[in-house]
């Protein structure tokens, strides 16, 4: 299982956020890689694009099901992780790192998240190994 | 809601297995992982917990009589020990199941699948009883266990805990005798393309006929395999799962399935009304999609041409086998030829996937002895 950072803060849908100087790196958690199982495709958003948070705008496949992808922040989509495109073997290998989905330039939120020890105790309050 | 369990299910859950509901039956969809599990079986092989699909035995003098009046295909051809795939059909030609079936010496056996198990038994038993027939229908579905192996290595792995001569067994035929001592019938049949057996036998050694050959076959890469990797095997040999590519309102026609059917057997229930179709024309027409990659093609997508839908996906999944995005689809006859290209619908987006000729994956033929020493190399 891959060191869950303690500087970031997590969803209750199992995405992660990392913010910086105003921009915020967006990623899904290693349970939620986990739980998809053998990951084929990701669909990303567009750069440039205008994300609200709470919506979908992103889309990670495995062979058996589509994980839908919450935005925790609303703002504009600065950079996208086109290395996903082609092997997504990152989600796996680093969640919290390179297997970063996008960036949004903040104007709102985040909203509805919580740090390590919260993510972790519904983890555990959902009966899944934290 | 309560789930079943097969005899195998500690087995399961020892092995760290992810268990779902599949029908009301607690099964592993997954060991290590579904593209790692059908790789597995398409090198080497895999071993398969199918307790939880159904099991029928019909004895008595007239059995053959009510099988022929049941079963889609030409049971009376059917020679001694071996087996065929068919249906169980409705009085209007659609499959209430798609089954095999056995003919043995002094009874048929017909494996049916987890979610006929509810249906069959009684839909066989309410014909017997309306033709009159003088023959028993005994559900022994929870009384029998059944495991498959599957895989190039199936013989090797079994041959040495089984005392009939594996060699002899053809593919579709069978076999009974004694497996891990206990007495077993042994099928050369399977769901996944590959050469392989299944086993059918007292449910109360499940768990000691699964531990030896998991044993006698871990050594030569023969894994437990999860419902997940089964279900892409058989997409990618073009088999067909009940529910989706046939079901009460899918006939087998429609399907591509007509091998299953023989059109002349008047007298079986369903023959008349889809012989009727079969001379009309079907409407639709089953074909299978390709596209190198992107989205998943799923169960539900629609398809659509120049715009215009014209069917569904009834399976699709991603090969890692022929390294593709893989679907069959139901579409309106004639608008999806070999070659064409059409657009999946999911949720208001779309993605192309050609028309190709089915099925996805063709499992070598044994190569003549002479071909493996070649003498111009």
């Amino acid at each position: 299982m891959a060191d869950r950072p303690e500087d970031i803060q997590y969803t209750k849908t199992h995405e992660w956020v990392r913010v910086a100087d105003g921009e915020a790196t967006i990623g899904i958690t290693d349970f939620a890689v986990e739980h998809l199982g053998d990951l084929v495709f990701v669909d990303l958003p567009d750069e440039g694009q205008d994300v609200e948070a709470g919506t979908t705008v992103a889309e990670v496949e495995s062979v058996k099901a589509v994980g839908e992808v919450y935005t925790p922040v609303t703002g504009e989509v600065t950079a996208v992780n086109g290395d996903l495109a082609d092997d997504q073997s990152s989600l796996s290998t680093d969640p919290f790192g390179d297997g970063w989905l996008f960036k949004v330039k903040v104007s709102g939120g985040p909203d509805d998240v919580m740090d390590l020890a919260g993510y972790e105790a519904q983890l555990e309050s959902e009966g899944e190994p934290a | 809601m309560s789930t079943r369990k097969t005899p195998l299910f500690e087995a399961h859950e020892a092995a760290s297995a992810r268990i779902i509901d599949f029908h009301g039956w607690a099964m592993p969809v997954q060991y290590k992982g579904i593209l790692e599990e059908t790789r597995c079986v398409r090198t080497a092989g895999g071993l398969f917990d199918l307790c939880h699909m159904g099991r029928l035995v019909i004895r008595g003098p007239q059995r053959e009589d009510l099988v022929e009046r049941v079963f889609s295909g030409n049971f009376s051809r059917l020679r001694l020990g071996r087996a065929k795939y068919g249906f169980l059909l409705n009085t209007d030609g659609y499959p209430i199941d798609d089954v095999l079936v056995y003919r043995d010496e002094e009874e048929v056996h017909i494996v049916i699948n987890a979610t006929g198990r509810e249906t069959d038994g009684p839909w066989v038993t309410q014909c017997r009883d309306e033709g009159g027939y003088d023959a028993e229908v005994t559900d022994v579905s929870d009384d029998q266990a059944m495991i498959a192996l599957q895989g190039r290595i199936s013989e090797h792995v079994l041959q040495p805990l089984c005392g009939i001569d594996l060699s002899a067994v053809k593919y579709y035929g069978f076999a009974t005798g004694p497996v891990c001592g206990i007495d077993t019938l042994l099928a050369r049949t399977g769901y996944t393309g590959e050469d392989g057996f299944e086993l059918f036998f007292d449910k109360d050694r499940a768990t000691e006929v699964w531990n030896a050959l998991v044993e006698s076959g871990s050594a030569l890469g023969m894994h437990p395999i999860g419902l997940g990797a089964r279900d892409l095997l058989r997409l990618e040999a073009g088999m067909p799962l009940y529910g989706q590519e046939i079901n009460l309102e899918i006939d087998p026609l429609e399907a591509d399935l007509a091998f299953g059917l023989d059109l002349e057997k008047t007298g079986t229930v369903g023959i008349p009304a889809l012989k009727a179709r079969a001379e009309a024309g079907s409407a639709r027409e089953a074909v299978s999609l390709a596209s190198d990659g992107g989205r998943v093609p799923r169960t539900g997508f629609g398809v659509q041409s120049g715009g215009e839908s014209i069917g569904i996906v009834t399976s699709g999944g991603a090969s890692p086998t022929v390294d593709k995005r893989i679907a069959r689809a139901l579409v309106k006859a004639g608008s999806a030829p070999v070659g064409s290209t059409v657009d999946i619908e999911t949720r208001g987006k779309t993605f192309p996937m050609e028309v190709v000729p089915a099925p996805f994956y063709k499992r070598p033929r044994k190569k003549p002895a002479a071909s493996v020493s070649n003498p111009t190399a």
